[in-house]
């Protein structure tokens, strides 16, 4: 799916002149705050956050004869890997629609990261109910 | 297509509609600000993984220790279900000018963090009555 960012140059691909703001859009008021950076460093906190929570579902899973759900631990390390490369080319390409005034909303990114964590945490709750039901 | 259709609103239940489709684009801030309370939700549901499987495993074999995981693993799962659901309500809402929708999340979050942190307390207290 193409999101709307990607018709926009990078900034540290435009000529100096243009990465100035648009008239109607100050630089002052632009950077107030550091909103993309914020964002970016909570989309990384949160990668490595399903990173952990996924290394450690697969290696309890693995140690229990789980190999499915360890499976699916790997997978959502995999996944926090992605989405780490993800954020930070996306906010580097986020000024350019910031400037144009578009929408900074991803609903896919949104959705993903939503779905990992319900599906990883389900798994996990099944496997502390499997464990205690063997025991 | 009327298979796709179908098909297209079961995805739409679980996933929500696009919050694009109303409303127009508000100040980004705040559309920023949405998506970083929903990164903090999911990395809430994450540490209460960890801390529910660190509380099965890690913890000598007791049924405290177990009951303690399954609320801390309970509870990662309704953090995360209800975490997609509310930031495109939120979305929606910024962008129709409509007041942000309500939760009961944050109260039943902080008074099951409360209980957790008790029993655990308790359980302490009895283990080093026990060694």
């Amino acid at each position: 799916m193409v999101s709307s960012f990607e018709r926009h140059p990078k900034v540290s691909e435009r000529p100096a002149r243009e990465r100035r703001a648009k008239p109607d859009r100050p630089d002052r008021h632009f950077d107030a705050g550091l909103q993309h950076e914020r964002t970016a460093l909570a989309w990384e906190r949160t990668a490595f956050s399903i990173l952990v929570a996924g290394a450690g579902l697969g290696r309890f899973a693995a140690d229990d004869g789980f190999y499915v759900e360890a499976t699916i631990g790997g997978l959502m390390v995999a996944l926090g890997a992605g989405i780490l490369i993800w954020a930070g080319n996306h906010y580097d390409a986020l000024h350019g629609p910031l400037r144009a005034g578009d929408s900074p909303v991803h609903p896919n990114a949104a959705r993903l990261v939503g779905l990992a964590a319900t599906g990883g945490s389900l798994i996990a709750l099944l496997v502390a109910i499997k464990l205690i039901l063997i025991n | 297509m009327p298979g796709m259709s179908s098909r297209r609103s079961a995805l739409n239940w679980i996933l929500g509609p696009d919050p694009n489709a109303v409303g127009t684009d508000p100040d980004y801030r705040f559309t920023l600000a949405n998506e970083r309370t929903f990164l903090a939700w999911i990395r809430t549901a994450m540490a209460l993984v960890a801390g529910g499987l660190g509380a099965i495993h890690l913890i000598p074999d007791t049924l405290g220790s177990e009951i303690l995981g399954l609320l801390l693993l309970a509870l990662a799962f309704l953090t995360s279900a209800s975490a997609y659901r509310r930031w495109f309500q939120s979305e929606q809402a910024i962008r129709l000018g409509e007041p942000l929708p309500t939760s009961r999340l944050p109260q039943i979050m902080a008074y099951s963090v409360a209980i957790v942190a008790a029993v655990t307390a308790i359980l302490f207290i009895i283990g080093g009555f026990e060694l």
